[in-house]
């Protein structure tokens, strides 16, 4: 039988990533804190490449709840959570409760917290539907689910999900539809209004949704895009992250009842044998958290629409092939080859822009990428200054490419 | 010396132009089947139509060669759509070189892979090498056989296609 076998993949991924390394696009050090500016190389760089969308690592508020955690209980607090926890879980995951509206465990980051989930959410008979280009880290928890039937879907293809639906339900099992809220790669919405008529159609169905690089940005008190669309349902857990756009650490599980919680926290095996997060950055997801619940978080996530809403309208003036128009914080610009993209991202960088070059097989070999990031950080100015360079490079670049294929 | 002397001149070009004619529909066609755009797939009952059933596919990657049989290479290349390697592939071809003699065809096929025919580059090339074999009166690929452009291995077209007989751009 042919196979993709597991060396031949990770014999592809280190010829691929090494070629990347070569040309210094990747696995690079900082010089520097994340900010407006990072320095990479011993130059510095206009940043827009950081997934720091709300831009709070400095925020006065966290540095002190991370001071003050530092300062009641050390460095770290390692009894295993099995027997003992720190007590800034519980307030964590309290302040956490009234973000989400739900019930909410926290985890040390949201791969583990999939790890935990979705082996004691998913039972063996239960068929499990997933995105294509859902996080990794969901690929991966997938895997642990031996004996359980696992289907990939074409991405955010909610005809094909609900054939799939209609095939599997006849078998009367539970079905699971995990996705990603914001894909990560892609910068795209899951297609929340089909799934909650898909929700709506067929009692069978629950979603486990993986909305890690919506949180803090989009909806009230930072709650994310899947809590905001699907929220009221019984049928849905949601992963957070408190990395990113959040600015803490770790992860959380946003269930839609005690119940699942206890059983997650009795039953996960992270839960039971990882290390937890160390006090530190428990007080600065708690300080965080806090924010996050103050009425003035929405002017902070109305600085970050603006610059949203004056990239997009930069993106749409100067017709970038974007992956798609859904004002999110990640924009990927798609290119013709990987060497136009390499070679777009480099120009961009000698005109002191950090932005990223993205490949297979973070993304298809047929969409090889500049993806770049907004965030708070960005000066509002700099904002369609660096859209404008963009569009400038990639018209060049395109005249010149149309020149050398005439010449074949 | 003439093997069949009942078989006129005439005949002779007649029929090659025949298998000329055919043998260019079946490349275009298998450009054609392995062609697909979002959302979509190759024409898998159609290509299964355009190979011997004992054909043989071998592709060589820098990781290593895949030697399979029509149905082992339509399980991998579904495995990578799957897991989400291509999205879209349209594949054309740019350059040929062929050989008849009797029931035996080679044909050597330089291609280009695009996301969409509109697009300005490729972001493949290569050169299929094809062994086709006339069965029951129709040419069928009996062995397709490629390998990719890469940094160590450029595909200087003109080098190589104008040792043999060069038909020019297959598609212009």
């Amino acid at each position: 039988m042919a196979k993709l076998t597991r060396e031949r993949k990770n014999q592809t991924v280190f010829r691929v990533l090494g070629e990347a390394q070569q040309h210094g696009l990747i696995l690079n050090r900082a010089g520097s804190a994340n900010g407006p500016e990072c320095v990479i190389g011993g130059r510095v760089y206009r940043n827009f490449g950081s997934c720091s969308y709300m831009a709070l690592e400095a925020h006065p508020a966290l540095r002190a709840g991370a001071a003050a955690a530092l300062e009641a209980y050390g460095t770290q607090f390692h009894f295993s959570r099995a027997y003992v926890e720190s007590p800034l879980y519980q307030e964590l995951e309290n302040a956490l409760e009234a973000i989400t509206g739900r019930p909410t465990l926290v985890a040390a980051s949201t791969t583990l917290a999939h790890l935990s989930a979705l082996p004691v959410l998913v039972q063996d008979d239960d068929v499990v539907l997933i995105d294509q280009f859902a996080h990794a880290s969901l690929h991966m928890a997938t895997e642990l689910l031996k004996g359980t039937i696992v289907e990939r879907v074409r991405h955010n293809r909610m005809d094909v999900l609900e054939d799939k639906i209609k095939a599997h339900r006849r078998s009367g099992r539970t079905i699971w539809y995990v996705c990603d809220g914001v894909y990560s790669m892609l910068g795209d919405f899951a297609d929340f209004a089909a799934l909650k008529e898909l929700l709506a159609r067929y009692p069978e169905l629950h979603l486990y949704i993986d909305d890690a690089h919506a949180v803090s940005w989009a909806g009230n008190h930072g709650r994310g895009v899947a809590l905001t669309h699907l929220g009221d349902s019984e049928r849905v857990v949601v992963a957070l992250s408190l990395n990113k756009a959040f600015s803490g650490a770790g992860g959380a599980l946003a269930v839609p009842h005690v119940g699942v919680r206890t059983r997650i926290r009795r039953c996960g095996g992270t839960m039971v044998f990882s290390g937890p997060i160390q006090p530190p950055m428990l007080g600065a997801s708690l300080a965080s958290a806090k924010l996050h619940l103050d009425p003035g978080f929405a002017a902070l996530q109305a600085e970050l629409e603006q610059r949203l809403r004056v990239a997009r309208e930069a993106i749409a003036r100067h017709h970038l092939p974007v992956a798609t128009t859904d004002s999110t914080p990640i924009v990927m610009v798609q290119f013709d080859s990987a060497e136009r993209a390499r070679s777009t991202v480099k120009e961009m960088m000698e005109r002191g822009y950090y932005c990223c070059f993205s490949s297979f097989p973070a993304v298809p070999i047929d969409r090889p990428s500049l993806r770049f990031t907004l965030s708070r950080h960005n000066d509002l100015a700099d904002v369609p200054r660096f859209v404008e360079n963009l569009a400038e490079v990639v018209a060049r670049r395109r005249e010149t490419s149309a020149v050398a294929v005439a010449a074949l | 010396m003439r093997l069949n002397s009942t078989v006129s001149d005439e005949e002779t070009r007649e029929a090659a132009r025949g298998d000329r004619a055919e043998i260019d529909a079946l490349i275009k066609a298998l450009y054609e089947v392995i062609s697909f755009d979002e959302g979509g797939e190759p024409d898998w009952r159609r290509m299964q139509a355009l190979f011997s059933r004992h054909a043989r596919i071998t592709r060589i990657t820098p990781e290593g060669t895949d030697y399979l049989d029509l149905a082992g290479f339509q399980e991998l290349a579904k495995e990578t759509f799957d897991l989400g390697v291509y999205t879209r592939f349209f594949e054309i071809e740019v350059l040929r070189d062929e050989r008849r003699f009797g029931g035996l065809a080679h044909v050597l096929s330089a291609y280009e892979t695009r996301h969409s025919p509109a697009a300005v580059e490729p972001f493949a090339r290569g050169v299929n090498s094809l062994q086709l074999i006339r069965e029951r009166g129709e040419w069928k690929v009996l062995s397709l056989f490629w390998d990719e452009e890469r940094d160590d291995n450029p595909l200087a077209l003109k080098a190589l296609f104008d040792r043999g007989e060069t038909n020019g751009k297959a598609n212009s």
